[in-house]
């Protein structure tokens, strides 16, 4: 894994009283074995990918507490884990990136919601929203409502959080619904601390198994008749029973304070954004105490609609504030007041953006809008409004000063070895033409950005073969389709290849292979060369394939461009109809480089021969036209000012961070571009021989060399 | 909502991915809380980890959490206006935090690294597509309080260590944090990996802070063209009497065609400045027009060919330059592998122009001329590789009967007529046409674009301008724009739109004549 946790994972061995420091999504992994969990997993995703992470490093000790942990390979297989708790009181817990990975786990998850749960379930969902998301802008509010699961949406501060947790099983178990925890980005790795209890050994788990045979119920199956009871029973039962549960136990606040005639509601995860704002107006301190009510909740579906009325009940106005659309919360509120006949005023979106993250920005906005629109009594309402827009009147001198910054998106590693597969496309498109490339989800996405922008559609991890099957029928040209493996194994296999076999479909296909699920931080895949635990997968993508029926299969070196676009321009010429696939082989570097640099430290304090590869480029023969680059977008093929005085366009260079993949040598190669790429090669710990050829080399050359043919100036 | 209270701190970190902008915000939070103060740290690493654009924030409560009377709220992200400090590891993300509005004059000290990382799309342009360093360094300078500009990267090279422990150490040094350098220092150990380095970039980035970023030094140059540099004597007279703002630009043009082919070569240089230097003086461009041609025409008369290649890969002081940039010890031995892949074209230059034309003939009709090239790769530092290398830069004394040297020369005199065909009308426009030979560079496809694009500018600019279908101002800034099109797509798109526009816009006076 990119991440060793092995430090984190002591914490999680914490006992009753002592301090838990560090990042949020590691206190909700040490908050589950608080809770007695008998069973974990999830798929990987930022933000979430170090929950699953930790519990991989942390096997041992979940494994003394009985916990069976499931790195699953999609997450709807993660979501029918859940499964385990619907006849069984088993408390479980799994994790992944929202909302893209609550659409794949949808189907299941409908089919636990409606028989319901006897154990504890506890869904840790990585709210992707805002700077830093990778996927489409969507909330997970929506499935909450559908299915009748609850959605947690804790304050971002480690003691709601853990507490969120733990009560978020009991309120699982006590309205016998599964629960959802949203924490945004941020949230994941805000960093604090907590007073932790000791790890609780569930009731059955692999220590205590449960005795006796398991019991037939029909009533626990998703499968018509009870379907239609199980219907009832969300709304008749279990949804008064969790609101009875949210209010007993208080999970959402009521920050009181000295104004009465206007309130803001805000959901837990946008709390301390909105304190902030009102700290910077001076209307709430550094304690989170506030001059303006504020109801918080941590529990943001189902609402409790006694707090909702008794928190409105005699303000003129109040402000909700929930991040994305649609106005979930707002609409709750409206209706509930319509019910109760209860007149406050509501605002939401319109004083705040109906898209996009709430930055300190969008509230300081949205609560001088609320303000000046509803003056509430005792403050100086144009005052305080008035010190918001100065606040933020500073932005707009910066932005004319600086300019406009050109975006700096992520990019393919140092010698990833991905980016020669897109300099090979490249290649091959300049004599076949454009063709339509269906893309997909993982690092090879970032080819969709300069200096390759290749890529026609994103549809979803794995789905690019599929999402390219009407279109090839359309075209002249076969469209490519470019896979990860994780995206192979996540569901590229049966939505991608068996589909397109199945409909005798005519494409590419091109699979990375690069031995891990690498955009989420390097965990394993069933092709690895080894599972989490170090044994052998016995799993390839190539005998995946073939015993699929796939007949036009080749495996090339991802590095060897000349030779890829040549298998490519076969690919797209072959009078063979069917899916014909490339596999793209070559490890990830950020996990070739973690083991090599440490086996070639330790060779090199033994005094072993290591031999160190590196690229360069002469300056003077470098003509500044920087094709190279276009083919490439190395991050350590840059520029550097141009030596030669006569000339002005700075000139390609290569720094350090190189890993001497060879990238740069074989585009030149393969595109005829200058010749001005060397590879150099020092030999550290020489042996005798590698003196003795050396020093005659330097003696015969320098025969000649000495007076060589001089350089240009 | 009780009485006074102490104001958090507020830090924002913008760094690379790959930085180690995770750890050093971990060494932050861990000296602070070492000292009992409140203190919270979040990030947005996600796939930006990928060496995208990526921030850290941190919170943090000048006060120890027991003299406080609770629990503090900190914040997660940023406000406008509201950052005591940024710290950027590079001068473009700087510039990033400031068009956020995170850098404002009434609070915030920016600590900034001087060094630039590029983005693809600044590296990938055809000519020169960095953004002005100029222009971010004086935003930071009008929009911070307080600012401290070092080149961290440079630092972190000397120091070896990673730049995110001179970052940290810059930000000990700016003195604005209630942690002292000695708990930093804690940290790093206490984080116990590659302690010795970090602890050294620490050293070094503390120091540079305390002298208010003093030690902004810049990258290290090669130590090649500091040194003014001397032409044979024999030219030495002819170059003094030329007007001063050309004759360094002269004695380089001289020296560098002395090396690429002899002295005679260097001659023809000089005689084909005379008559530049007559129109330079008619049209008053006062030196400027002699400057920039014989700037363009060293480099076009030294025109890149296998010969000069071989030249350039078997000179010593390279070799010398190479083993220094790798940090080759004394004795240490190393190869260079050389990738040459000369096509039908590269070689037919080489040849007597009647045959060269006959083979290229055939080529074109056969459809080789793209498609036959000859891969090698050879190691320079061996003896084989050498001489094969030596053998080819042998040639240069065959250059001037060579197939390319014939069409290079006749390409230059046509360039250099219209030069002082320009000069009789303005310099501007003298100038504007001297500048084009700038499109002219590089090997194989490169080069026929390039050679291809000037053809396109002469035949329908400049021409029309001088036969005065095209009146002169707009004739000027048409070959400018035109140029800038010429080097902004290698599809040339951005050259056709162009040039389709000036077409329209020129109509009317052709009508008019």
């Amino acid at each position: 894994m990119e991440r060793s946790f092995k430090k984190e994972v002591q914490a999680l061995k914490l006992g009753a009283g002592e301090t838990f420091r560090g990042e949020g999504i590691l206190a909700v992994t040490k908050a589950l074995l608080q809770s007695g969990v008998s069973y974990v997993g999830g798929y990987q995703g930022a933000p979430v990918s170090h929950l699953l992470d930790v519990l991989v490093d942390a096997e041992e000790i979940i494994g003394d507490l009985g916990v069976h942990l499931e790195t699953c390979t999609n997450e709807a297989s993660a979501a029918a884990m859940l499964g385990a708790s619907i006849n069984y009181p088993l408390r479980g817990a799994v994790t992944w990136k929202s909302i893209v990975g609550t659409n794949v786990a949808a189907d299941a998850l409908s089919n636990l919601a409606s028989p319901g749960v006897l154990g504890g379930v506890l869904i840790i969902l990585g709210e992707d929203y805002g700077e830093g998301a990778s996927v489409i802008q969507e909330r997970s509010y929506a499935y909450a409502m559908k299915s009748s699961m609850w959605l947690l949406d804790p304050r971002p501060d480690l003691p709601t959080i853990v507490r969120m947790v733990e009560e978020g099983f009991e309120l699982s178990e006590a309205s016998h619904a599964p629960v959802m925890m949203e924490l945004r980005i941020r949230a994941c790795h805000v960093t604090g601390e907590f007073e932790a209890k000791a790890n609780r050994r569930a009731d059955f788990s692999g220590n205590n198994r449960i005795a006796g045979p398991p019991r037939f119920e029909y009533g626990r199956l998703a499968h018509p008749p009870v379907i239609f009871s199980q219907e009832r029973l969300k709304l008749a039962e279990r949804l008064p029973a969790a609101r009875r549960f949210i209010r007993e136990r208080k999970l959402n606040e009521m920050i009181a304070s000295d104004l009465r005639d206007v309130g803001i509601i805000v959901l837990g995860g946008l709390v301390n954004g909105v304190l902030r704002a009102l700290a910077r107006l001076e209307l709430a301190d550094l304690y989170g105490a506030s001059r303006i009510p504020i109801y918080v909740l941590n529990a943001a579906y189902p609402l409790v609609p006694e707090e909702v009325r008794a928190f409105c009940a005699g303000k003129r106005a109040v402000l909700v504030v929930e991040e994305g659309s649609p106005d979930y919360v707002e609409q709750a509120v409206n209706v509930e007041l319509r019910r109760a006949d209860l007149q406050t005023r509501v605002l939401g979106k319109g004083a705040l953006p109906h898209a996009g993250e709430y930055t300190s920005e969008a509230l300081l906005q949205g609560l001088a809008a609320f303000l000046r629109e509803t003056r509430p009594s005792g403050i100086d309402t144009e005052g305080i409004a008035a010190r918001a827009d100065a606040m933020l009147a500073r932005k707009s001198p910066a932005l004319a000063v600086v300019g406009d910054i050109p975006a700096r998106p992520p990019n393919f590693c140092t010698g990833c070895p991905e980016r020669p597969v897109f300099s090979a496309i490249k290649l091959m498109q300049r004599e076949l033409g454009p063709t339509h490339i269906s893309a997909d989800i993982g690092c090879h996405s970032f080819a969709t950005f300069a200096p390759f922008s290749l890529g026609n559609s994103i549809l979803g991890y794995g789905m690019s073969l599929a999402s390219a099957a009407a279109v090839g029928p359309a075209m002249d040209r076969r469209p490519i389709a470019v896979m990860g493996d994780g995206g192979f194994w996540h569901n590229g296999l049966v939505t991608g290849v068996a589909s397109s076999l199945f409909n005798k479909g005519d494409g590419v296909l091109i699979i990375m292979q690069n031995g891990y699920a690498s955009a989420t931080g390097q965990q394993y895949l069933p092709s690895s060369a080894a599972n989490r635990t170090g044994a052998p997968t016995g799993m390839t993508i190539e005998q995946t394939l073939r015993s699929l029926g796939v007949k036009w299969l080749r495996t090339v070196r991802s590095y060897s461009v000349a030779k890829m676009s040549r298998t490519l321009k076969q690919a797209m010429r072959s009078d063979e109809r069917g899916l014909k696939v490339i596999i793209a082989d070559g490890e990830c570097q950020l996990a070739r480089q973690r083991r090599v640099r440490v086996e070639e430290a330790t060779k090199l304090e033994r005094g072993e021969r290591v031999v160190r590869v590196r690229f360069g480029v002469d300056d003077e023969i470098c003509s500044g036209d920087h094709s190279c680059i276009r083919l490439s977008g190395c991050p350590s093929l840059t520029l550097k000012p141009n030596p030669d005085p006569l000339r002005t366009d700075p000139v390609a260079t290569v720094i350090e961070s190189c890993v001497g993949c060879g990238l740069c040598g074989e585009v030149a190669h393969a595109a005829v571009l200058c010749p001005s790429f060397y590879r150099a090669e020092i030999i550290r710990n020489p042996t005798r021989w590698d003196r003795t050829l050396h020093r005659a080399r330097q003696t015969i050359i320098g025969w000649f060399g000495g007076r060589g043919a001089e350089a240009p100036a | 909502m009780s009485g006074p209270q102490p104001r958090p701190i507020t830090i924002l970190i913008a760094a690379l991915g790959g930085e180690g902008g995770g750890v050093l915000t971990d060494w932050i939070v861990a000296a602070a809380s070492q000292l009992g103060f409140p203190v919270q740290s979040t990030s947005i690493p996600g796939v930006a980890q990928r060496t995208g654009a990526t921030t850290y924030y941190i919170e943090l409560v000048p006060a120890p959490a027991r003299e406080l009377s609770g629990r503090p709220v900190l914040a997660l992200a940023p406000g406008v206006a509201d950052v005591d400090i940024v710290l950027a590891s590079e001068l473009m993300e700087a510039g990033r935090a400031v068009a956020g509005g995170f850098v404002t004059p009434d609070r915030t000290l920016m600590i900034a690294s001087t060094a630039r990382s590029y983005l693809v799309v600044e590296k990938m342009a055809m000519s020169d597509g960095r953004y002005d360093s100029a222009r971010l360094i004086a935003a930071i300078r009008q929009q911070a309080q307080a600012h401290v500009l070092i080149d961290m990267a440079a630092l972190a090279k000397t120091s070896g260590a990673m730049v995110n422990a001179v970052m940290l150490g810059t930000l000990a040094g700016c003195g604005r944090l209630p942690i002292p350098a000695a708990a930093f220092e804690a940290a790093i150990r206490a984080d116990g990996k590659a302690v010795e380095s970090n602890l050294a970039g620490f050293r070094a980035g503390l120091a540079a802070a305390q002298q208010g970023g003093a030690g902004s030094a810049h990258a290290v140059g090669d130590g090649r063209d500091r040194v003014e540099p001397r032409s044979p004597s024999e030219f030495e007279r002819e170059i003094a009497t030329m007007p001063v703002p050309a004759r360094d630009v002269v004695r380089i043009g001289v020296r560098r065609l002395v090396a690429y082919q002899d002295a005679a070569y260097a001659r023809l240089y000089l005689h084909r400045l005379t008559s530049i230097r007559a129109a330079d003086e008619h049209c008053g461009a006062g030196g400027r027009l002699l400057r920039e041609t014989a700037r363009h025409l060293a480099v076009r008369m030294s025109y890149e060919d296998v010969i000069r290649v071989a030249q350039v890969k078997i000179d010593p002081v390279r070799r010398a330059r190479i083993a220094a940039e790798l940090g080759v010890s004394p004795g240490e031995p190393f190869t260079v592998t050389e990738f040459l892949k000369p096509g039908l074209e590269e070689m037919c230059s080489l040849l007597p122009p009647a045959l060269a034309t006959r083979i290229l003939a055939a080529g074109t009709r056969r459809g080789l001329t793209d498609r036959l090239h000859w891969g090698m790769q050879l190691n320079s530092a061996s003896v084989s590789g050498f001489l094969r290398l030596r053998a080819l830069a042998a040639l240069r004394r065959w250059r001037p009967k060579s197939y390319r040297f014939r069409e290079e020369q006749r390409a230059i005199e046509g360039w250099l007529a219209l030069i002082v065909e320009a000069a009789r009308i303005s310099a501007e426009l003298a100038l504007e046409v001297a500048e084009c030979a700038r499109l002219i560079k590089g090997y194989g496809d490169t080069l026929k674009r390039g050679t291809a694009n000037y053809a396109l500018i002469e035949a329908r600019i400049i021409r029309p301008v001088l036969a005065r279908r095209i009146s002169l101002p707009s004739g000027v800034d048409a070959i400018a724009s035109a140029r800038t099109a010429a080097l902004a797509d290698p599809e040339g798109e951005a050259l056709t739109r162009c040039l389709a526009e000036l077409e329209q816009h020129s109509a009317l006076p052709v009508a008019a004549e």
